[in-house]
């Protein structure tokens, strides 16, 4: 008995969970994603519909967040939904949205400079080339301030959406919210300055 | 009917106001406490076990109302908890953020629990270093209070001599993380004391109350109670003794006098009826927070106390200093680059601290006077802050924000601000349980400006008092959490140039 109502109580739950995601359209993909019944995924809305931006621009957005974060040995923001996430947060931003048009302009315009041809047009390599110069320091080119500004702001969402998810937490393997007996302590007790320690994991 | 007169009024319900309570409750006065807000439900009020993805908006808060949150404990985890309807505003030029929880018990319900008591080195400090004048109590007076309290409500920590804070009654402390032993190791080359702090945080079951499960969610309130809040700890005690009236959404307004212009009252507003309503009482406790009991005081004015009760001086009001938020560096350790991940937040980061460990033995040592303390924290937090620091894209970045993940760390630095001119450039260290606010003169005036009642009926928008003067010096601003700009001392001093291991490299 206990287990089925523990059963009913999850199903509750995500049924709970579906309702806030219909109420909040931007969260649609990344509730269901992030529900612990994994067989969940398969029944997600395909199709989502941006608050904010157009399809194209939509597309383009959930294109630049999984070059951030990819999907490489674990899951990356495509998989967790983040561009429903920086869709949400930007309708909800009005100061943030003419910048972000702004930018999407700008990059679609650069694209047509540097290959005759818009950034989703481009293969994967293309559009790393066209990243770089924005994303490091040591690549940063003159005249693309905008393109840098723009950039920085869709990785900040980025960010945000995606360690605030459950694939998130995996990723880095967040520690938060556990309970413990104890205060956890250090365990490398014979060696409190820390010099030798294992090699790195990652 | 007669009108019902109390033995005492308190109004608040927070450090000051809820020990009043407790005190005067169990010795059998009747008491009617006025508080601004509502009385929370832990259960309800308190989402600190929920996760980002549980929120609307992450946690990150609406980004619409984004310019009306009063800080990061004003969160989507204890929605509707901190003051929004009651307006203020700031003088011209000057920004300042007013935290208010107007909920019963204040800001001990999120509180970042460090009870270090003062020594003599504070309460004769004017002595020592000749500015100002001493503290009218000595600690040899105080000591037993200090005891007393810290039996009450318990306080985890370890027996430290130092010669700025004494010792006092502890429960056993935290235990050091990974963070902890690297930054003490290189403290200690320095000369600089790094230990566990003193913190009202329960280790062990307490007093009844159940030891912290170390959950790290401390900054949107205990559902268990395990560490100090009035609601807690206190009103179950003054409410066992059926002596206590709490009146929840009173907005005092003014203290009421007699003929003789002594109080015998207050008068508060209901916030859910928004009538003016007035209570009696033989005495009146006003712990309202430092700001809101001036506004309260100012706000009493009568034949007899023209500028205000208490306010013969003029200095009512002026002078003020909010609790410190403080200010903090950031770097990381790395050491721990890429090594798994450890629950380093199991108390909100208020583990350890680096006591005064200036102007010890001569006061007039350093540049300035007094001394201040240091409270580091870091490690694998709930969110990685730090990854859109992380240059770059792809494969690489995502995994250079793990490799990082345990090694972002802080220091705090609770000090009015060390940019101010010499003659303001006093020490404080400001928490709730400070005996007096005496010591804070000088340190700040703040602009808490036109103050409004956006709720009061008729009164919509009127301006009650403009009840600061010109400020002097520039309050930290709350929010703003910097690029490790701050704490010049600590970070480039101290730590550069001092210990290579823990030096601090910013991001």
């Amino acid at each position: 008995m206990a287990g089925q109502d523990l059963q009913r109580r999850e199903m509750l739950r995500i049924m709970a969970t579906a309702a806030a995601a219909s109420k909040f359209p931007g969260f649609a993909k990344w509730s269901f994603i992030c529900s612990h019944d994994k067989s969940v995924e398969s029944i997600r809305p395909e199709g989502y519909q941006p608050l904010f931006f157009s399809p194209s621009e939509y597309a383009l957005v959930e294109r630049l967040t999984e070059l951030i974060i990819p999907n490489d040995t674990t899951p990356g923001a495509k998989e967790a939904g983040v561009s429903e996430f920086v869709d949400f947060m930007v309708a909800r931003n009005t100061d943030k949205q003419y910048s972000m048009r702004l930018g999407i302009s700008w990059l679609n315009a650069h694209c047509e400079r540097l290959f005759g041809r818009t950034f989703m047009s481009l293969v994967e390599a293309q559009q790393v080339a066209v990243l770089e110069p924005l994303a490091y320091k040591a690549k940063h080119r003159a005249g693309e301030e905008d393109g840098r500004k723009f950039f920085l702001a869709i990785k900040e969402l980025t960010v945000m959406g995606f360690y605030t998810t459950e694939i998130g937490y995996k990723e880095i393997d967040n520690p938060a919210l556990k309970f413990h007996a104890k205060s956890p302590a250090c365990p490398h007790v014979d060696d409190p300055g820390h010099k030798h320690l294992p090699p790195p994991k990652w | 009917m007669p009108k019902q007169i109390y033995d005492v009024i308190v109004i608040g319900s927070g450090a000051g106001g809820g020990m009043a309570i407790k005190t005067l409750c169990e010795a059998g006065l009747k008491v009617c406490c006025l508080n601004a807000g509502r009385r929370l439900d832990p259960a309800k009020d308190f989402r600190n076990h929920r996760k980002p993805w549980q929120m609307t908006f992450r946690g990150f808060g609406d980004p619409a109302k984004r310019s009306e949150s009063v800080g990061y404990m004003d969160s989507e985890w204890v929605p509707g908890v901190w003051e929004h309807e009651i307006r203020y505003t700031t003088a011209p030029g000057t920004e300042w953020t007013w935290p208010r929880c107007w909920a019963v018990g204040g800001k001990t319900n999120f509180w970042g629990r460090s009870s270090a008591r003062f020594g003599d080195i504070d309460f004769l400090a004017a002595s020592l270093d000749g500015y100002d004048v001493d503290w009218p109590v000595a600690y040899q007076e105080i000591a037993p209070y200090y005891s007393r309290v810290e039996r009450m409500i318990g306080v985890s920590s370890s027996i430290q001599n130092r010669p700025s804070n004494p010792d006092g009654e502890y429960l056993p402390p935290f235990n050091l993380r990974c963070l902890d032993h690297i930054l003490q190791k290189g403290a200690e080359k320095i000369g600089v004391p790094y230990l566990p702090d003193r913190i009202a945080q329960l280790t062990v079951d307490h007093a009844g109350h159940p030891a912290c499960h170390f959950c790290g969610a401390c900054t949107t309130g205990c559902d268990t109670g395990s560490f100090f809040s009035t609601p807690w700890r206190f009103l179950p005690l003054a409410e066992g003794t059926k002596n206590l009236e709490l009146r929840t959404d009173a907005l005092a307004k003014n203290i009421l006098v007699d003929e003789r212009g002594l109080a015998n009252g207050v008068a508060y507003i209901d916030r859910k009826s928004r009538q003016e309503v007035e209570v009696y009482g033989r005495a009146v406790i006003v712990a309202a927070t430092n700001v809101e009991t001036a506004r309260i005081l100012l706000n009493s004015k009568s034949r007899h106390w023209p500028t205000g009760i208490a306010n013969s001086s003029g200095q009512l009001g002026r002078n003020l200093c909010d609790h410190l938020y403080g200010e903090s560096a950031y770097g990381y350790l790395p050491q721990l680059l890429g090594q798994p991940s450890f629950p380093d937040s199991v108390g909100d980061n208020t583990i350890v601290w680096m006591p005064r460990w200036q102007n010890l033995k001569d006061p007039h040592e350093e540049q300035f006077i007094r001394g201040y303390s240091v409270y580091p924290g870091g490690g694998c937090g709930e969110y990685p802050w730090y990854a859109t620091r992380a240059e770059g894209f792809g494969s690489s970045y995502k995994r250079e924000v793990k490799r990082r993940y345990p090694t972002p760390i802080s220091f705090t630095l609770q000090a009015p601000s060390l940019r101010t001119d010499r003659r303001l450039r006093d020490s404080v260290r400001a928490d709730s349980f400070s005996v007096g606010r005496k010591r804070f003169e000088n340190v700040a005036t703040l602009k808490a400006g036109l103050c409004r009642f956006a709720s009061c009926g008729r009164r919509r928008g009127r301006r009650l008092r403009r009840f600061t003067e010109r400020s002097r010096l520039e309050p930290p601003r709350y929010r703003d959490v910097p690029n490790g700009a701050r704490s010049q001392e600590i970070r480039h001093q101290r730590f550069r140039t001092g210990s290579r291991r823990a030096e601090l490299v910013c991001l």
